[in-house]
């Protein structure tokens, strides 16, 4: 029962060569393939003339545990070769590897990814003793461009060697337990025929000793082993999806397999000759189509250098990174800011020159995978189809939902489940747009589309229902949202929209990131308040108290108040965005302290430190005062004190006794407001201060008065200097509180008459400031000829 | 560059309690030798066992230079430089062929070493070098005239002083240019046509004495540090000439830790201080100088990097200077204190905000590690000054 073993890395074109080569020659009865056995019944899907990369998508849900997982082919992975040569050579071919959704699989998200790289400490020591920058140069140096003759053997050792040093495990070692049952199996049925089994390089050492073991003849006789059958409880199933280079280059870290699929493509198709200089040539036609200068000068520079690492590095041809650090050399005329990214594995990081990143371009190539006409659409479509119906969504229509009604509700979640797809033909005329407005009804429009089901089955790689798909499709644009909040916001709205609840942990991380390097104030505190809104009370949407949301606002609070630290500028004006961003985080602080767990003592000792900064903005400081104060102060938060909770009901919890007094002083408003009245900057302090604590100062008489006699204070230049400033401030005040401070104006001087006849104004500006300008003139002559005796007013 | 032989003698007299070490004076006497003369039985050993071709003019095979900088334990040759070895075959290769070598980065990236040892390995000699600065003249690179002789015979090559630029033309030797971008413009394009054309002009001498072709071997290696970038830039036609290529800080905690935990043990020992330098302390060190560098903490949050160089060089002498304050104080290691005090005087060198951005990070962006000595750290942020 000869069987032959050959250890593979996945997307490996010098591996893939290995297997066509070896199951040409031994024309085995069997062929076993590491990948899902729930497959085996319908391998012939895989083999119906698809474009390749196409992928094996397999979902999982149970009460527990929700899982997607993709098993991506393209025309140069092992394991397809193995499946094209094996059917050609008229072997029966068979998925060894257990269903992907597993429990050995939980957290992984491509079945192919390198088992290897789960042990990178091996894999460190290894690139270490031959001086190479990471393990995809190694790889390529030992496999892709060396010689074929005796690649069977350097495999063997290279995998002997890795997994000599490791111990795998506990889910690689279920999985090669599975496997190694597959492969007695298949060598008992072979008789004497060949048996070739192809899996990851990894694996091959465990499957090699556990064949050679005497098979205990009872229990894990010759049977073919059973596919485990999905727990009862559970949802799931596997089946092909489309797929695309991009995608499979996307993969990071544990997950990744070997980068730049258009460059192994050309590898596989031409060899490692063209494949160099195809690369060359296509960054070259790149650069220049983005007007990039690339001379001829600079390209013969890379060419020798390519050819000169590719001679000092023992290859026959330049390797992919001989090209990529020939073509680096001549082509970056200037410092990076980044280092490389071929010398430290991993993604494109902001921040890469421009040249970098259209070389990782050109090695990623831009193919995109299509499904034989044939190939049973994945069951996003039927379940789209059946939710559509159901709701009675599928026909042409206009439709004006009420969302307050719960069916309606139903069908807006379903038709913004498909909006997120991009699916065409559903189109929202009107709606909520923000989580502030209160606009509770939505229009849409629908019509049939030709595209419709394509875009359907494309989405059929996201999920295999719609709302996981959206789910999918949110966290993808989470991730792409890199630093922009604004884009971040309208995911999470989205999300509510949708009713996507839960995100995987790792689209959570990567909001939390994107919260954490927001660099603007404005844009981050707009965020927080719509967030917090729909934190606190959206129950239409369903967002109240979301965990993802708390996430975001716990991040968000923290961010703002970092932020807020950083601003200079002694004579800036006053900026709405950051004062509202110290607002929302006042709002967060005092509605999601206890159940977030946010910082108050952290937060309170960042405002007494920038209310005391000279350095900064009176806007802020002003605002991070009243931020201490509303705090400091609020015992029990009136229901109505914030815009903010005019729709609350159900009582936040109270702030109670101001908790864990921090270190500092407990503010003292009337020795701040002397402090910070300056006749230039006063109004952009009052606008932090009113904005922050304005039922504070409402209720503090001192302050008012004190206002007041500052203002009656100030010499006419100054007050002209700082009148559209202190307007500015006092727009934060509703008329209604506007009136009531010019009540207790009037009061303190004694006069009679009504706020609101105070606040009426005057008809025409001009005429007082005529008069202004002659009572100054007059003033004036009164002076010069000595006679002011007594006081102006 | 890496920490040299100059030792701060602070301190008291009798240095705590145990043995009182003397500062002694290495046999030799030199400072710093050169490269080729510090590691001139590593180099013997890589001629001798050096079996490939070399290129025209080179001591040694490509092969050998790259192990003479990234190591060899066979031959005990001891590793160099920490940085992918990829950046040393590019540069290697880029000094083979002809176009200069320009080494880029943050001060303190360990380019100057890096050149050093470059030139050592290639001309075996990395005593041609240039050092860049706002007052250095065409004299200083190409050549000039011994007067005395000049006024006597007339320009002749006997009146002829060779600089470091025309000896390694003629001599077919590697030459360093250390700072180019400190040196004006006008200056610097003084290298186009050595680089492009491979020959220098003396006008003032006649017949073929003239031109000074330069020999097989010749090269230059440039560095630059990113702080100066518009201080004086490159013309475009020198950077075509040149190859650039990034030093990066080094990429990996844990690498760097274990080189500055080496580098400051040493130091320290060297200062009198018996006492072993506590790695919690300079995990804590570390992990502060490459967030303050990077502009990144470790769970993400982007930060304002400091204008300060927050080098690896720099973290070294933070480590020893925690190190002397915590021994001759109060006898014992350095401490998340130390650390504070020793911090303002690096990061607010010169500028009161990096003081301010540094206190704004000890305040709010340490606290949430937990751990003793973050919370040791966070507590003393009130001894920043100001």
């Amino acid at each position: 029962m000869p069987v032959t073993f050959i250890g593979v890395r996945h997307h490996s074109p010098a591996c893939a060569r290995l297997v066509a080569a070896t199951i040409d020659e031994l024309r085995p009865a069997y062929v076993l393939i590491e990948g899902p056995a729930d497959l085996n019944e319908r391998i012939g899907e895989l083999l119906l003339g698809h474009e390749l990369p196409v992928a094996v998508f397999s979902s999982y849900r149970d009460g527990e545990r929700r899982h997607g997982s993709w098993a991506p082919f393209c025309a140069y992975s092992p394991e397809w070769v193995a499946l094209t040569h094996g059917r050609a050579a008229g072997a029966e071919l068979r998925f060894i590897d257990l269903p992907a959704w597993h429990p050995a699989f939980a957290g992984r998200s491509n079945r192919y990814a390198d088992a290897e790289l789960r042990y990178a400490e091996v894999m460190e020591r290894l690139c270490r003793s031959f001086d190479v920058d990471n393990v995809d140069v190694l790889w390529d140096h030992l496999f892709e461009v060396a010689p074929a003759d005796g690649s069977a053997e350097r495999l063997a050792v290279y995998f002997d060697l890795v997994r000599g040093e490791s111990a795998a495990g506990e889910a690689d070692t279920a999985r090669e337990a599975y496997m190694a049952r597959w492969v007695r199996a298949a060598a008992a049925a072979a008789g004497d025929r060949p048996v070739v089994v192809v899996t990851g390089g990894f694996h091959r050492p465990a499957l090699v000793s556990a064949l050679a073991l005497p098979a205990g003849d009872g229990a894990g006789g010759p049977a073919w082993p059973e596919v485990p059958a999905l727990p009862a409880e559970a949802v799931g199933g596997s089946f092909l999806v489309p797929y695309s280079f991009r995608r499979l280059d996307a993969f990071d870290g544990y997950q990744s397999g070997m980068p730049s699929p258009g460059y192994y493509q050309e590898l596989w198709e031409s060899g490692p000759e063209a494949a160099a200089r195809h690369l060359t040539e296509s960054v070259a036609a790149r650069l220049r189509e983005r007007r990039q200068p690339v001379s001829t000068a600079d390209l013969i520079a890379a060419r020798t250098t390519a050819a000169g690492l590719a001679t000092v590095r023992g290859h026959r041809h330049p390797a992919r990174t001989d090209v990529l650090d020939g073509l680096a050399s001549a082509l970056v005329n200037e410092a990076l800011d980044v280092a490389l990214p071929w010398a430290n594995r991993g993604t494109l990081r902001t921040g890469s020159h421009p040249v970098v990143v259209e070389m990782v371009a050109a090695l990623s190539g831009t193919r995109v995978g299509r499904l034989h006409p044939a190939t049973p659409a994945p069951p996003l479509v039927h379940h789209v189809n059946a939710e559509l119906e159901r709701l009675g969504l599928d026909g042409a229509d206009e439709l004006d939902l009420d969302l307050t009604v719960p069916a309606d509700r139903a069908r807006s979640q379903v038709l913004h489940r498909v909006r997120v797809l991009a699916v065409p033909g559903f189109r929202r005329d009107a709606g909520p747009s923000t989580g502030l407005d209160p606009v509770l009804r939505e229009r849409w429009s629908m019509r049939p589309d030709p595209a419709r089901l394509t875009a359907f089955i494309e989405a059929g790689a996201y999920g295999a229902t719609l709302a996981d798909a959206c789910a999918a499709v949110l966290a993808e644009r989470a991730t792409q949202a890199g630093r922009d909040v604004d884009l971040l916001a309208g995911v999470l709205f989205d999300a509510a929209l949708s009713g996507t609840a839960q995100v995987s942990e790792q689209a959570l991380a990567d909001i939390e990131a994107t919260v954490a390097a927001a660099p603007e104030l404005g844009a981050l505190g707009r965020m927080l308040a719509v967030v917090l809104t729909m934190w606190r009370h959206d129950r239409i949407l369903g967002t109240a108290h979301s965990a993802t949301l708390g996430t975001v606002i716990v991040a968000a609070v923290r961010r703002v108040l970092w932020l807020a630290e950083g601003v200079h500028g002694q004579s800036a004006a006053a900026d709405l965005g950051r004062i509202g961003a110290l607002a929302a985080c006042r709002d967060a602080l005092r509605y999601a302290r206890r159940q977030l767990g946010l910082d108050l003592p952290g937060a309170l000792e960042v405002a007494a430190r920038l209310a005391a900064d000279g350095g900064a903005p009176p806007d802020l400081r002003g605002a991070a005062f009243g931020l201490r104060w509303a705090l400091q102060q609020t015992s029990s938060p009136d229901p109505g004190a914030s815009p903010a909770n005019a729709a609350d009901g159900q009582g936040e919890p109270a702030l109670g006794a101001p908790a864990a007094a921090p270190s500092t002083d407990p503010p003292d408003p009337v020795r701040a407001v002397r402090g910070a009245f300056q006749p230039d900057s006063a109004g952009d302090w009052l606008a932090g201060l009113f904005a922050l604590a304005r039922e504070e100062v409402l209720h503090t008489p001192a302050v008012v008065g004190l206002l007041d006699e500052l203002v009656s204070a100030m010499a006419a230049d100054d007050f002209l200097i700082a009148v559209p400033a202190l307007r500015q401030a006092f727009e934060f005040f509703p008329p209604r509180e506007r009136e009531q401070i010019a009540g207790r104006l009037l009061e303190r001087r004694g006069l009679a008459g009504t706020g609101r006849s105070l606040l009426r104004g005057v008809g025409d500006p001009e005429l007082v400031a005529a008069g202004m300008l002659l009572d100054d003139r007059v003033d004036a002559v009164l002076r010069r000829e000595g006679l002011t005796g007594g006081t102006r007013d | 560059m890496s920490p040299t032989r100059r030792v701060s003698a602070a301190g008291p007299a009798t240095p705590g309690p145990g043995s009182v070490v003397e500062v002694t004076e290495p046999a030799d006497r030199v400072q710093r030798p050169p490269a080729e003369v510090r590691y001139a039985d590593e180099l013997a050993r890589l001629r001798e066992a050096d079996t490939a071709a070399r290129p025209p003019g080179w001591v040694l095979s490509v092969q050998a230079a790259r192990r003479f900088v990234v190591g060899d334990s066979k031959l005990g040759i001891s590793r160099k430089f920490v940085g992918d070895p990829s950046l040393i075959d590019r540069a290697l290769i880029t000094l083979a062929t002809s176009r200069g070598l320009m080494l880029v980065g943050e001060p303190g990236t360990a380019k100057s070493l890096l050149s050093e040892l470059l030139a050592a390995a290639v001309s075996g000699d990395s005593t041609l070098t240039i050092q860049g600065g706002a007052a250095t003249t065409e004299d200083q690179i190409r050549y000039s005239w011994n007067y005395a002789l000049l006024v006597a015979d007339g320009p002749s090559p006997r009146s002829l002083v060779p600089a470091p630029l025309l000896r390694g033309m003629a001599e077919g030797r590697t030459v360093r240019f250390e700072e180019i971008t400190r040196c004006p413009l006008e200056v610097q394009d003084c290298l186009l046509s050595p680089l492009s054309d491979r020959v220098l002009a003396i006008p003032e001498l006649t017949g073929p004495e003239a031109m000074v072709f330069a020999r097989d071997g010749f090269s230059i290696i440039a560095t630059a540090n990113t702080r100066d970038r518009g201080v004086n830039d490159m013309s475009s036609a020198l950077k075509r000439r040149f190859n650039f290529e990034t030093v990066f800080p080094i990429a990996d905690l844990a690498t760097e830790l274990a080189l500055v935990e080496a580098e400051a043990a040493a130091l320290l020992r060297r200062s009198g201080v018996t006492a072993e330098p506590r790695r919690d302390v300079l995990e804590v060190l570390v992990t502060t100088f490459r967030e303050l560098r990077t502009g990144e903490t470790a769970r993400g949050d982007s930060m304002d990097r400091l204008s300060a160089v927050m080098s690896t060089a720099e973290a070294v002498s933070v480590a020893h200077a925690v190190g002397l304050r915590g021994w001759f104080l109060r006898g014992e290691p350095g401490t998340a204190e130390d650390l504070v005090s020793c911090l303002a005087g690096t990061a607010a060198k010169d500028n009161p905000e990096d003081l301010a951005k540094l206190r704004r990070y000890l305040a709010q962006q340490v606290t949430w590690r937990g751990g003793e000595q973050w919370q040791a750290l966070h507590n003393a942020r009130h001894l920043l000054p100001g």
